[in-house]
């Protein structure tokens, strides 16, 4: 025992006696990330939009003279896991900033790590509002990604031009799928009250069978209909949603938030994707609205050896952006100054500019909406026209 | 942070095509189930293990089906045809698993069992994760059920329809392999005492291969077949194990019967549980597993351990 304590003593010494001396040492950033389990889908692409941003940089020299070096960790979607992963990061990898997490889980969990150990730490996916929430918020924690104050709000105020009146629900019962829609139902009663909310339906996270619950719903008989069902789930959803009928229903007056018109999801639903509803993405590489995101599409589809890039991409991508802007507006790798670097700070991201606010530490980061329609040029539905939705005006 | 903004209120009395929708929504979830929980009860039943990979086995049944909708030409039966090759494949990997591995663990501690399903599990996942890779896979309904037609006021899917009628007809199909041939008077019988039915001459490993084989075929099957209503992603093997262990319990291990009227129970319970308390339909059919274990631990139809 004695002696194993020791040895691990001397490994300890080993490791951090080299930190004080080298300076061209990379600049390490860690990355707690869902890469197993349904979270993957989106964890994957994330981590591999940061690695391609992390690659391009260092060809050109890195930041301050370093190179960045990305440091991934599986964090199975699991509060619990990602604080381990993100604990043994900044103890054992030595990293100096983190980037990552992806559910309104993880988000939460490993900003309190990042409060404790002092340590920069960048949200590219989590929505929930508790991350940047007055009592949640301190020096270290940044949000790149929507929140679902944000989120909801968008939505609503695309529904609110729709000439319905009865309005129904369905979302999974738990922090993200509570918060996004009672930040659309609020949004949208205030913007157009004659609207009702005539029914919601509560499945629980990860739910496989929604006949009962679309029986349910459609028995109050809305004209539209708000989903926050995400990811894989939404294709469970909507396959069953369309045998019974629901889509047909409610006349495609339908809008799914969590990414329901994200290019992976109409891309594998094929010809079962219910065209014709609204959906939101992060990003499409159909959108080429600038010369930067054509440019960004066509370097990320190289990159991922994909003809249709994944939309997930751009928050791993943006996420690094955000770090590596900052580092060098504060010329200095101490997650102090980074920190303070990061209030305030606009940069150009493939999708255009991005300000982090100063009060709370969340970027303007809107989401591209639109109704899908089918599009001879590819074989699956497109959102078109596809709008940014900037947040900016209802982000408070 | 508050609920969300109004629960919704059964404000009056449901309308009866509504009660008749959500009854029949419940008979197709409980078909599904049966098909997956009957390959884990029949497992029990005869091998003595708890199969904790046979969701995994329906995962694989599900990605190999769209597999085979990706390799066949388009024609009549595809999706008929790329289903059975798929509940062929997971049988053959079923009993390459038995001979190989389940083998040493007959007779071993539960733990041991468990903890090498449990094993087999995240081996089996990875090994889809790299075959087919983190995004979800959709199997389209075959053409000729892509309809639906109203009863009652209610719509019922076409696929929906012939789920119904395919559960029934494979629990009648098991049923008479069980109990009106050779084979099945044997599995019986190894049931109930492995070592006299050795003695008596019968080759007990090829017979629990068989079982195993069979098993795996119900649920590759099982995943195969409901590829069309749902998305085919890492993961959905845990999310349905649960739901098939909650089946068995209810029903009775290793009963078969049991597990049918489990499966019955179960979805009629989440169909009309989400009628009278929206947001707890999950925990009514919990509490009625665990009611079902406080009353008779062995299940409705299962018989007391000895």
């Amino acid at each position: 025992m004695q002696r194993r304590t020791s040895l691990i003593l001397l490994l300890a010494t080993l490791l951090v006696v080299p930190l004080a001396a080298d300076a061209q040492k990379p600049i390490k950033v860690g990355m707690p990330m869902p890469l197993s389990g349904p979270a993957a889908l989106f964890g994957e692409p994330a981590s591999k939009g940061a690695m391609m941003f992390i690659e391009e940089i260092n060809a050109k020299g890195g930041v301050l003279g370093r190179k960045l070096e990305l440091v991934t960790r599986d964090s199975k979607a699991d509060a619990n896991e990602a604080v381990r992963q993100a604990r043994e990061l900044i103890l054992k990898d030595n990293v100096d900033f983190l980037v990552g997490t992806l559910t309104s889980a993880e988000g939460p969990a490993v900003s309190v790590v990042a409060k404790e150990n002092k340590i920069v730490f960048i949200a590219p996916i989590p929505k929930t509002d508790q991350l940047t929430a007055a009592d949640k918020l301190h020096p270290y924690v940044f949000r790149i990604s929507a929140n679902t104050t944000m989120e909801g709000r968008s939505a609503a105020e695309i529904v609110a031009k729709w000439p319905v009146t009865k309005i129904a629900t369905m979302s999974f019962d738990y922090a993200y799928g509570q918060d996004v829609t009672r930040a659309f139902v609020e949004h949208l009663k205030k913007i157009k009250p004659s609207a009702q909310i005539v029914d919601q339906q509560w499945p629980k996270l990860g739910e496989q069978d929604y006949n009962p619950f679309i029986n349910a719903q459609m028995a109050k008989k809305p004209e539209a209909i708000f989903s926050s069902i995400w990811g894989g789930f939404f294709v469970t959803y909507s396959k069953q949603g369309k045998a019974l009928g629901m889509f047909d229903a409610v006349k495609y007056n339908f809008i799914g938030v969590g990414e329901a018109g994200s290019p992976e999801t109409t891309k594998s639903m094929g010809p079962d994707y219910p065209v014709g509803i609204w959906g939101n993405s992060y990003d499409a590489f159909y959108w080429g609205e600038t010369a930067a995101h054509k440019d960004y599409t066509a370097r990320l589809s190289k990159y991922l050896k994909d003809e249709y890039p994944s939309s997930w991409a751009i928050q791993g991508y943006t996420g690094m952006q955000f770090l590596a802007e900052a580092i060098k507006k504060a010329n200095s790798t101490e997650s102090d100054k980074v920190a303070k670097a990061l209030l305030g700070l606009t940069i150009e991201t493939p999708i255009g500019p991005q300000t982090i606010r100063e009060k709370d530490h969340q970027a303007n980061r809107g989401q591209l909406y639109g109704k899908t329609v089918k599009d001879p040029k590819y074989p699956f539905a497109i959102m078109k026209p596809v709008t940014y939705v900037d947040p900016t005006k209802f982000m408070d | 942070m508050g609920g969300p903004s109004s629960p919704p209120i059964p404000n009056s009395l449901p309308d009866p095509s509504f009660v008749f929708a959500q009854s029949v929504s419940g008979l197709t979830a409980a078909m599904f189930l049966f098909l997956i929980a009957s390959g884990l009860s029949l497992i029990f039943g005869v091998l003595r293990v708890l199969n904790f990979a046979h969701g995994t086995f329906y995962m694989l049944g599900a990605y190999c089906a769209y597999q085979f909708m990706v390799w066949l030409q388009p024609g009549p039966g595809k999706f008929w045809l790329a289903a059975l090759a798929a509940g062929l494949v997971v049988a053959a990997l079923g009993g390459l698993v038995e001979r190989l591995l389940f083998r040493h663990l007959y007779g071993k501690e539960e733990l041991y069992q468990l903890l090498f399903t449990y094993a087999l599990v995240l081996i089996l996942s990875d090994a889809a994760k790299m075959i087919w890779g983190t995004q979800q896979k959709s199997v389209s309904r075959p053409p000729e059920l892509t309809g639906a037609f109203k009863v009652f006021g209610a719509t019922i899917p076409d696929y929906n329809l012939l789920i119904l009628l395919l559960g029934p007809a494979i629990a009648l199909a098991v049923w008479y392999v069980l109990q009106r041939t050779r084979v099945g008077r044997f599995i019986r019988a190894a049931a109930l005492d492995r070592e006299t039915l050795g003695a008596l001459g019968v080759n007990v490993n090829a017979l629990y291969t068989w079982v195993f084989v069979m098993a795996s075929f119900l649920g590759g099957l099982g995943g195969a077949l409901i590829s069309p209503m749902r998305a085919t992603v890492p993961g959905m093997d845990t999310e349905v194990i649960v739901e098939a262990f909650v089946v068995v319990v209810i029903g009775g291990l290793g009963s078969f019967w049991g597990t049918f009227l489990g499966a019955l129970i179960y979805g009629q319970v989440l169909s009309f549980g989400i009628l009278f308390f929206p947001r707890f339909s999950i925990f009514a059919v919990f509490a009625l597993m665990a009611a079902v274990l406080i009353v008779r631990p062995w299940g409705l139809l299962g018989r007391p351990l000895k």
